[in-house]
């Protein structure tokens, strides 16, 4: 069995970040596995400027990953399927098989996962149209997709508002933002383009029940308005996902950075908390081998 | 035109028992349904219950049929390939009228048949199953009670009656039926098919079906319910949990075969077709507290809505048993089979072959197989993170039929799970597409 002194899973912002602190610190036996192909989390997937000096996410990521050192092993297209108490994980991937690697110290950096539309009290059906706004940023920017309008948006908070822009800007019509709250939820920055843009904005409100089948036709809102759509975007929030940790406890060896510590709405925090547990992982393992 | 010994009008969990079952006769059979795939109707939204037996009127059909059936699930699910969790369940009760209820239950039970019953309890309910709330006052402990996941059972037993010999006809709607000296002409929106015998097991339209031909002897009238789905990691209890109600309003817990908690409403009108409704969800989120205050309702992750067909006679008294209706020797009729038709769904689709092989005097078939073939299509790719299901077993779904994501989903579970699908649907559809294109 493989060996690695500190295994990272998720080489987005947070986990390249630590793998770079660790090197820095002295650590030379570093596994960096995702389940994508290439590193960069969902920066990838993110073309609005709003990365470090105005950057989108891949130019971001590209900054990020210069001079990552070569000695730093990488498994990209690899999934982690379990992780155990006695230090092994079990990933599966094209390129690796299945293969189970024992770690010393582990930094999990797996991002966050959204809340879906099935987690919401909406009633109604379940029509094609609905996406998370996520997946829809994804499916826009990576796979050229856009979506038909008119289009409701249910949450206004940064990811609401990047999306909403980017729809617009696609030419597509927003129907309405919906948000729970009085205010956008958002940052001032991803508030400015509402000033020029012609969408409802409908407060204190949220969505009571959707219509339409096998595709989306409308929603009702809680005050009763129905308001005809064609797309439904789901902008409800994020949870970190600590799905691996699942029968972890809290052990020593585990650390977490990035959005599955907790959601950070800006990157820097995101790569300043992976350079932090970077350097706390290889300082646990060297105190480990003093003690030897 | 199509011929076929039998051709059996609708591809849900009874049809698709029905067409295996006649293969393990001499016969030819048809399975027919308007959509693109089997399972798509009331099948695919329900409790995934397989009852004990205890609640059915006792020297009914289906009192009868479902100790038969539960004491078979095993071995059903083994030859299958499907899992199966005999879990056990208890009914649980809130004060002395309930308590009084379920010793009625329990007397009901054993003259049914069924094995181990007990009544236990709040303490020793609580002993078995700590998840109860401390004000449960008695309990129905039913040990044979179990789930199993009413879409897999459906489509395994398809793919069984597939291996076997029956023929599907699927995205075909049938519009009239006809019948001559020969037997009967079905007229659908595409082939037309000749057969000697027709089983309708239409689900919500099976009165339609009869009525193509027959007179009104039972009228359906559809109502629905509302379910709530919590992440495979909440917490959930080690039994199926009923509650107990004189009005029948009570919901229901499963811990399912996949690891998800599924909370039931009670039944309520039928609005739009396996839609949900504010009510049933509120009522769900309200009730459950009750039963299981340590259930986590914000580990929900989906919500879908369920059809029930209730058949009642034509001056509208409600029909308690099931209705299969014989006018003559070749149509045979299920109409509004609803609980507890997945527990008996093997047993409705034995007796109706059985009547087909009489029928047609013919003798059973020397090699039937009612071992339905898999292979482990695994690979190394997993592209359901979720859910953790590879690359290999989501194109071993399409081959097998499977032609939407969906589909897809009814077979190997992908988008099941936490992210409901956003990270993976849009990988499958390019599966679908390459598949579709011949680029795979």
């Amino acid at each position: 069995m493989e060996h690695y002194d500190i295994l990272i899973i998720g080489a987005g912002a947070a986990g390249i970040a630590a793998a770079k602190a660790a090197y820095q610190a002295g650590s030379r036996s570093i596994l960096l596995v995702d389940r994508k192909a290439e590193p960069g989390g969902v920066l990838l997937q993110c073309m609005h400027h709003g990365f470090g000096n105005g950057m989108n996410g891949p130019d971001y990521v590209k900054k990020l990953l210069a001079e990552f050192p070569v000695e730093i092993s990488c498994h990209m297209n690899t999934s982690v399927l379990s992780v155990t108490n006695t230090r092994e994980a079990f990933l599966s991937g094209p390129e690796i098989g299945r293969k189970t690697v024992h770690f010393h110290q582990l930094i999990l950096a797996a991002g966050c996962l959204e809340i879906p539309f099935g987690a919401l009290p909406i009633a109604g059906t379940r029509p094609t149209g609905i996406y998370s706004a996520g997946q829809l940023q994804e499916l826009m920017n990576l796979h050229a997709f856009l979506p038909e309008g008119p289009v409701v948006i249910l949450g206004s908070g940064d990811l609401g508002l990047i999306m909403a822009k980017h729809i617009l800007d696609a030419g597509i019509p927003i129907a309405a933002l919906v948000e729970q709250k009085s205010s956008c939820g958002g940052m001032a920055r991803n508030q400015r383009f509402l000033v020029n843009a012609e969408i409802p904005l409908r407060f204190n409100s949220t969505i009571a029940e959707v219509y339409g089948h096998p595709q989306l036709e409308c929603v009702r809102l809680s005050d009763g308005s129905v308001i005809p759509c064609r797309t439904l975007l789901i902008a409800a929030g994020m949870r970190p996902d600590r799905t691996l940790l699942h029968r972890l406890g809290q052990p020593e060896w585990l650390h977490l950075c990035g959005n599955c510590s907790k959601v950070h709405p800006m990157v820097e925090a995101v790569v300043q908390e992976g350079k932090q547990v970077g350097y706390a992982a290889a300082a646990a393992l060297n105190k480990t081998i003093e003690k030897r | 035109m199509i011929q076929c010994d039998v051709a059996i009008i609708g591809g849900g969990i009874l049809g698709c028992f029905a067409a295996r079952n006649l293969m393990r006769w001499n016969i030819s059979a048809l399975l027919i349904d308007g959509a693109n795939d089997v399972c798509t109707g009331i099948t695919r939204a329900n409790t995934a219950i397989v009852y004990a037996g205890y609640d059915n009127k006792p020297g009914s059909l289906k009192a009868e049929m479902t100790v038969r059936a539960n004491q078979n699930f095993d071995v059903l699910c083994r030859e299958l390939a499907v899992p199966f969790s005999r879990c056990g369940s208890l009914m649980v009760s809130f004060g002395p009228e309930g308590d009084r209820a379920l010793a009625k239950k329990l007397k009901r039970g054993i003259q049914n048949g069924v094995n181990g019953l007990q009544l236990l309890s709040g303490g020793a309910a609580r002993e078995l199953e700590p998840m109860l709330s401390a004000d449960v006052t008695s309990a129905l402990y039913a040990p044979t009670t179990g789930t199993v996941n009413p879409w897999h059972l459906g489509i395994a037993a398809y793919e069984n009656a597939l291996q076997n010999g029956a023929t599907p006809l699927l995205g075909t709607a049938v519009t009239n039926i006809r019948w001559d000296e020969r037997g009967y002409i079905i007229e659908t929106n595409a082939q037309s098919v000749r057969c000697k015998m027709v089983f309708n097991c239409a689900g919500q339209n099976s009165d339609q079906i009869h009525q193509l031909l027959f007179p009104a002897s039972v009228r359906l009238q559809l109502d629905g319910a509302d379910f709530l789905v919590l992440d495979k990691h909440a917490q959930k209890p080690r039994h199926i949990i009923f509650q107990e109600s004189e009005d029948g309003k009570g919901i229901t817990a499963v811990p399912c075969t996949e690891g998800n908690l599924l909370l039931d409403s009670p039944a309520r009108p039928m609005g739009v077709p396996y839609a949900t409704t504010q009510e049933g969800i509120a009522f769900i989120r309200r009730t459950v507290a009750d039963i299981l205050p340590d259930v986590d309702m914000s580990q929900v992750i989906r919500s879908f809505g369920a059809v029930r067909p209730n058949p009642y006679t034509v001056d509208e008294r409600s029909i308690h048993d099931f209705c299969i209706e014989e006018p003559v020797p070749s149509f045979i009729s299920l109409i509004g089979i609803k609980t507890p038709g997945l527990t008996c769904a093997d047993e409705l689709g034995k007796y109706l072959a059985q009547k087909a092989a009489v029928y047609l005097n013919v003798s059973a078939k020397a090699n039937f197989d009612p071992c339905r073939q898999v292979s482990s299509s695994a690979d190394d790719e997993i592209i359901c993170q979720c859910e953790q299901v590879s690359r290999g077993e989501i194109m071993d779904a399409i081959h097998r039929g499977a032609k939407t994501v969906e589909a897809v989903k009814r077979r190997v579970g992908t988008g099941m799970g936490r992210c409901q699908g956003s990270r993976c649907s849009h990988q499958i559809e390019k599966f679908l597409e390459e598949c579709r294109n011949g680029t795979l």
